[in-house]
């Protein structure tokens, strides 16, 4: 674990030499990577109208609607509506995602041409959904390390079987094409670029040379004339920039710590959360220099764990995900969120760690019984992040 | 006059009768899990996608449709039988007036196993 620590200080110890502005790029780009970044956040930035392409059905006008605060590429307050069908019967695909009937994803807009033709108000949610679940907006500072980190990196921390008999047994969800995921709540995700290009769909309802056919209103094709805009609604080069701007956006970074945070870290390994919070990730190689071999303190493993039934009640099965499985949210940057879990019913980081259940409960139990100045510390040292 | 009415009518012709010829070519391939296998009525329906933009994509499977397993570099023929939910396949398909129709299906492994 030393060594985490030792890559944790040398950013820390970066950081205090420059302090990249919250929302600045990740240091050395070229002057071309720095100009599409600035293009792309001007894309990410934009209110899509549907003259435009915007919809019929959609949960924001534009990336910036929901991951704002407090700055662009940030989070958000806004919660988003993922709905599945658990079949445990059905070996080898025991979760329906939806896709047939408009989901996972679950819209909750639609514009005036939409409801004047069906007069609803939101997609309509299967009546045989097992559940219909909550998502909070999570910000994308870093995800370009994220996304830079190697497969084998993070296929090294599984032990889907916890040969170690740590009571941590972390797997990886795969998406349907078998590649491994790491993004979104349930990792299903492989790639960044997959990650943007199918969120302009699913949450704006804007097409793309990724995705170029409109979703469904539930398994029902789109009413003729709901769809000013011609198809794709964006471009190829769209893409690239928004890319551009998700992926070299910098992580937050850590706040020197003081003598408390300092032995809140210590206790933040002693009670286990670094069995799944690994603190830090390193990039493989890279074409862009600024995402090569780096290390990153993301405070994450990519994995699934099994956070319990309690969880798992309120929440859809994803993938290989069960509804209790969750992939470990990463850290970095915490000190800005103010909701917290995958369904921002948490307001404080506290109440994250008391949600914690399944394969976090020992790390829990071990927090709630420190003294009240351990517990202090843990928490000092999470407003670092 | 005569042979510049010939090679006129050629030139529309031929391409015509040579495209009826031609096995139709593939109109779009997937790449993605089977969610459902139904042998009786030979179709396939595959989940795939992009990022959260999800599909299903239903494919009717012609009884002479090649089916292979791919094993590294090994490529064995297997029946629509062998097919099972969770399987990772890429498929070649074209449009018809009663849907999309298989041309041609690979197994490329388990999604639970990875494919890389």
């Amino acid at each position: 674990m030393t060594r985490y620590w030792i890559a944790a200080a040398a950013i820390c110890g970066a950081a205090a030499c420059r302090q990249p502005k919250l929302g600045d790029t990740l240091p050395g780009l070229t002057t071309a990577q720095r100009a599409q970044f600035d293009s792309g956040l001007v894309i990410f930035d934009s209110t899509f109208t549907p003259q435009v392409g915007l919809g019929p059905l959609f949960n924001a006008s534009g990336c910036g609607e929901c991951h704002e605060d407090p700055v662009t590429g940030g989070g958000g307050d806004e919660v988003e509506h993922h709905a599945a069908v658990f079949h445990p019967e059905r070996a080898g695909a025991m979760c329906d995602e939806l896709a047939d009937k408009g989901g996972p994803v679950f819209q909750d807009s639609l514009t005036p041409a939409l409801h004047a033709a069906l007069g609803i108000d939101r997609e309509p949610r299967p009546p045989d959904a097992t559940v219909v679940a909550e998502r909070s907006t999570p910000d994308v500072f870093g995800f370009g390390l994220l996304d830079a980190v190697p497969d084998s990196v993070i296929l090294s921390y599984a032990d889907p079987n916890d040969t170690n008999h740590d009571g941590i047994s972390g797997r990886p969800n795969r998406f349907f094409d078998g590649r491994l995921g790491r993004f979104g709540r349930k990792a299903l995700v492989p790639a960044l670029r997959e990650f943007n290009d199918g969120a302009f769909s699913a949450e704006i309802g804007i097409t793309n040379p990724s995705v170029p056919v409109e979703g469904t209103v539930g398994p029902d094709s789109l009413p003729a004339g709901t769809d000013p805009a011609s198809d794709p609604e964006i471009g190829a080069r769209a893409l690239v920039l928004t890319d551009a701007f998700v992926r070299l956006l910098a992580p937050p970074a850590p706040l020197k710590q003081s003598r408390e945070a300092q032995h809140g870290r210590d206790v933040f390994a002693q009670v286990g959360c670094t069995g799944c919070h690994i603190p830090t990730l390193t990039t493989g190689d890279n074409p862009i220099a600024a995402l090569r071999h780096k290390t990153v303190a993301a405070y994450t493993d990519l994995l699934l764990h099994d956070m319990g039934a309690e969880l798992g009640a309120g929440d859809i099965c994803f993938g290989l995900a069960t509804a209790s499985e969750f992939r470990t949210e990463p850290l970095m940057g915490l000190r800005f969120a103010t909701r917290f879990m995958h369904n921002g019913r948490a307001t404080t980081p506290q109440q994250a760690v008391e949600m914690h259940a399944g394969e976090g409960a020992r790390a829990r139990d071990l927090f709630a019984a420190l003294p009240a100045a351990d517990r202090a510390a843990l928490l000092a040292f999470l407003k670092t992040l | 006059m005569h042979r510049v009415t010939w090679l006129s009518l050629a030139s529309f012709v031929v391409p015509v009768l040579l495209a009826a010829q031609q096995p139709t070519a593939p109109h779009d391939s997937v790449r993605g899990a089977i969610r459902a296998v139904d042998t009786r009525a030979r179709t396939l329906e595959v989940t795939t996608g992009v990022g959260l933009a999800l599909r299903v994509v239903r494919l009717q499977v012609p009884a002479a449709v090649p089916i292979t397993d791919q094993k590294g570099a090994q490529s064995a023929p297997i029946n629509l039988t062998a097919l099972k939910p969770g399987d990772v396949i890429r498929v070649s398909f074209g449009s018809r007036p009663t849907g999309f129709v298989a041309y041609t299906i690979e197994r490329l492994g388990r999604m639970e196993a990875g494919v890389p």
